[in-house]
């Protein structure tokens, strides 16, 4: 499982794009990330079916990894990816670039799909009427968020191995942090020093006080 | 209205990550409704999530997976689900969901002069109430084989481990015994998932904890 979960720390990025989109934060944030963006809002807004077919063909073999590597049978990620991605389709309109990368806004998706139709539970979720946003829509969130994916994925190339490898498992491996504790051998309380490590070296990264 | 105790980095993973269990994840939801900081953590942890789907190796689809979805584009979808009804008492939504109201409209169930409780579901070994203790009302000492998780939602109680209110979570483990006191002024309301039946040490209760489902 270690070894297995190691092989696959943060490899480089390799989009298999279509059609160039347009690129407008160019400086912070990687082009292929923001041609994904620029997909997705071409989705939205003009339910472009070769765009789509860009996504699909980016993302839906890493949603069927992720369900693989939660244990879902192959088939069956499969399925759930094809879903994820209709779901991306009709879904469309409610993306909001200046929250979420089309990435992590697939990977909500992704997961929130899991827990649908494997675990088959709810997942209790957040409702805007409970709160204030915290800050008002802004020209600059697009911007801000451009560069804080950047911060946090040089961030996350930096976390030591031990503090990267409990994240990892946190997401992957379905299971309690108890027993990724048992399975690693050390006390559960290391386990949660260390996310609690990875989690304020990665805020500070992105300027956010502990 | 400040938060002192908050839900660690692993259960605020669990529930970003989506491994948390259903109570433990209402719980949590609920918690964030008060709570900025945990709003921006859980934010955080997504986009962890984000990048680490994009940085997963591909499984190949089979050949005919993207034609398959091409063709179900134009399919028609289910009405959308409407917005939840606001609520008139500050209930955070995500217990709305399970109570079908707001708190104000729970019916409750009494059990003895001053206290109360209402049940929300259960799942395996897990479930979720709420419990409502009137000014100044004692839970009886108690110890846990599971964990418990308290959410206050109005009022507020003490006991060794600290003062709560309103939006603080207490986690409790099989190594804590407490018996919490209810706050004098308003009534204690709080969110409660316990992931295993706690173990009063009062004969009274120990024979009418299993009868509430405690
Ligand atoms: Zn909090």
């Amino acid at each position: 499982m270690l070894a297995h979960v190691q092989s696959c720390e943060f490899p480089r990025f390799r989009p298999v794009l279509r059609r160039a989109a347009p690129v407008r934060l160019a400086m912070t944030r990687p082009p292929e990330a923001l041609a994904l963006d620029a997909l997705l809002r071409r989705v939205a807004q003009t339910r472009d079916r070769a765009a789509f077919a860009a996504l699909f063909d980016h993302f839906a073999p890493r949603i069927k990894s992720y369900l693989m590597r939660l244990g879902a049978p192959a088939a069956q990620a499969e399925d759930l990816a094809q879903e994820a991605m209709l779901s991306l389709w009709r879904k469309a309109h409610l993306f909001d670039p200046a929250k979420a990368s089309a990435a992590t806004w697939l990977f909500t998706i992704a997961r929130n799909l899991r827990i649908d139709a494997i675990r088959r539970e709810k997942r209790p979720e957040l409702d805007p009427q409970d709160f204030q946003p915290e800050a008002g829509p802004d020209a600059d969130d697009a911007i801000t968020l451009a560069s804080d994916e950047v911060r946090l994925r040089e961030a996350l190339k930096d976390l030591p191995p031990d503090q990267a490898m409990v994240i990892q498992q946190s997401f992957f491996a379905d299971k309690p942090h108890s027993q990724i504790a048992d399975e690693l051998g050390i006390p559960l309380g290391t386990v949660k020093s260390r996310l609690r490590l990875a989690m304020v070296r990665l805020k500070s990264a992105l300027g956010n006080t502990p | 209205m400040s938060i002192r105790h908050h839900p660690d980095e692993s259960l605020l993973l669990a529930y970003a990550s989506g491994t948390a269990d259903e109570a433990t994840g209402l719980i949590i939801a609920t918690h964030m409704a008060f709570c900025p900081q945990c709003r921006q953590t859980v934010t955080l942890m997504e986009k962890i999530g984000g990048r680490l789907l994009e940085t997963l190796p591909a499984a190949p689809l089979s050949r005919q997976a993207l034609d398959a979805t091409l063709a179900r584009l134009d399919e028609p979808v289910a009405v959308a689900v409407p917005p939840r009804a606001p609520s008139k008492d500050g209930t955070p939504q995500p217990l709305r969901a399970y109570l079908g109201g707001d708190l104000s409209g729970v019916r409750w169930r009494r059990m003895g002069p001053s206290l109360a409780y209402k049940p929300l579901f259960r799942r395996g070994g897990i479930s979720a109430k709420l419990l409502r203790g009137a000014p100044g009302t004692e839970v009886g000492a108690h110890t846990h084989r599971g964990m418990e998780y308290t959410l206050v939602l109005a009022g507020g109680f003490c006991d060794v481990t600290g003062r709560y209110g309103p939006g603080d979570l207490q986690v409790a483990d099989s190594h804590v015994r407490h018996s919490p006191i209810a706050d004098p002024g308003e009534d204690c309301i709080n969110l409660a998932v316990t992931t295993a039946p706690l173990k009063f040490e009062n004969l009274i209760q120990k024979i009418a904890g299993p009868l509430f489902g405690f």
